[in-house]
């Protein structure tokens, strides 16, 4: 199989075997990935991202993600610089929606007093059991570079 | 910005504006991707952004980039700004993009670049792309052979995994399945079978729902932190049932890949009346494992973690989520 690779190093057909690829995996490549150099035409893409992916495409709540049981939707700021740049706004409105909730009195309000005094800007991570994962994604990433 | 041009080969430099033979007053250069050993007879055909214009190589030292002639007019800031905004043509311009790339992957190991990277001509753009020359290279060798296979795990809308559920629809205006353990008078038992109506209730599959109301008038405040505490246990349940699977479809791909990396999870609105998307991984992995993929991910859908979550995969890709390592050096 390696000789196969090795003879024919041109043969992958890169789109989806089952048809078209569908918008939302082309998007979140080609806006999100690929190996970035500058331009001379600046175009934000972080802007096409917020006003698509964010608001359309990608989980753009706290609500929509807790109704999903899920919260590990954050760029890994480890994988991405762009993230870096979401990286202040998604928090700010993390709060924003978290304080909201707790104003309001919401589903989690036996949980609030607690995690609000320990939460201090991190709230996500309460249930999160993820960081393990995402650490052993990016060991494999270093071992591929070293290969 | 003034770029020296190093090592770039003996190649002469083409002056900043070298796009004379160009019809359009003004064009721009856009380039798609960086690629070794392309053959440029692939593109033929191949509308990219600019139907009409050629999509060709643009050499520079020993690699060369994928480029097209654009029209300057349409790709200035505030035009491409106005038009990705839009999503019918974000998308056709998505697609474009994506197709040339994996047009030339299919011939050559190939460093995909973002949507709308533009130089004001040829000149400009070879001079920067070969002051980067190197860490293309470093790049190139590390997907060279490799594609990027995409899993993505949906969980379940419902939850199969509950004691007593032989069929887990909630009954229409009872969100998140009231009924929990312990459920007081007034509701039918959810775990009878076929569910049609509780005992001496003839009113059929509406009975549930009377139940509830009656139960609901006379304590509606017990009612709600009832229903509160059944949406809550209803997205634990859901929750721990996702990662699981989660975990379960990593592992397995992890063990062939590699590398993986996380991507963003999409929205429901995405994912076409699908549930919740739980996992959506990369991975990088030698060509040519292709039915070893599938047949792990074949596998992973058999495991009992996986049971009521669905598993997609997509693939091969061009290694998108593979090139651009980290921090931007990555040294040779």
């Amino acid at each position: 199989m390696t000789e196969h690779t090795a003879e024919r190093p041109l043969s992958h057909a890169p789109s989806t075997p089952s048809g078209p690829a569908n918008l939302a995996d082309i998007l979140e490549r080609v806006l999100d990935k690929g190996i970035v150099i500058a331009g001379d035409i600046k175009i934000d893409l972080l802007d096409i991202e917020l006003l698509t992916i964010r608001l359309r495409l990608f989980v753009s709540s706290v609500e929509t993600a807790k109704k999903a049981g899920i919260n590990w939707w954050e760029t890994d700021p480890a994988l991405s610089t762009r993230a870096h740049r979401d990286a202040v706004e998604d928090e700010n409105k993390r709060l924003r929606q978290r304080v909201a909730e707790l104003e309001a009195g919401g589903p989690h309000e036996e949980e609030g007093p607690a995690e609000a005094g320990g939460e201090s800007g991190r709230g996500r991570r309460r249930d999160a059991g993820w960081d393990e994962s995402r650490s052993h994604s990016w060991h494999h990433v270093k071992e591929g570079q070293r290969r | 910005m003034t770029q020296t041009v190093r090592g770039s080969g003996p190649e002469p430099e083409t002056s900043p504006t070298a796009t004379t033979s160009s019809p359009a007053a003004r064009s721009a250069t856009y380039v798609y991707a960086v690629c070794q050993g392309c053959d440029p007879e692939v593109f033929a055909g191949l509308p990219g952004q600019a139907p009409g214009t050629p999509v060709r190589l643009l050499r520079f030292g020993a690699l060369e980039a994928v480029v097209q002639d654009v029209p300057a007019a349409s790709f200035g800031e505030e035009a491409l700004r106005e038009r990705l905004g839009d999503r019918a043509e974000l998308e056709r311009c998505a697609r474009a993009h994506h197709a040339v790339i994996a047009a030339a992957a299919a011939t050559a190991p190939t460093l995909p670049l973002p949507l709308a990277t533009l130089y004001l001509g040829d000149g400009r753009a070879r001079a920067a792309l070969s002051a980067d020359a190197s860490r293309f290279l470093g790049a190139l060798r590390r997907i060279a052979g490799r594609v990027e296979w995409g899993v993505k795990v949906y969980a379940s809308g419902e939850v199969r995994r509950g004691p007593g559920t032989d069929r887990s629809t909630p009954v229409p205006g009872t969100p998140g399945g009231v009924a929990g353990p312990g459920k007081p008078r007034g509701v039918a038992d959810p775990g009878t079978p076929g569910g049609v109506a509780g005992p001496g209730t003839p009113g059929g599959t509406a009975a549930p729902v009377a139940g509830a109301a009656r139960d609901s008038a006379a304590r509606p405040g017990h009612a709600y932190l009832e229903r509160l505490r059944g949406v809550r246990q209803e997205r634990e349940r859901r929750q721990e049932a996702g990662l699981g699977a989660a975990e379960a479809v990593d592992r397995a791909l992890g063990g062939l890949a590699v590398a993986s990396r996380r991507l963003r999870s999409h929205d429901t609105a995405a994912t076409g009346g699908r549930g919740p998307q739980v996992l959506n991984a990369a991975y990088l992995v030698a060509e040519g494992r292709r039915d070893e993929v599938a047949e792990a991910v074949r596998a992973v859908r058999e495991r009992p973690e996986c049971r009521g979550v669905e598993v997609e995969l997509t693939g091969p890709w061009v290694p998108y989520s593979f090139v651009d390592s980290g921090e931007s050096d990555a040294r040779g």
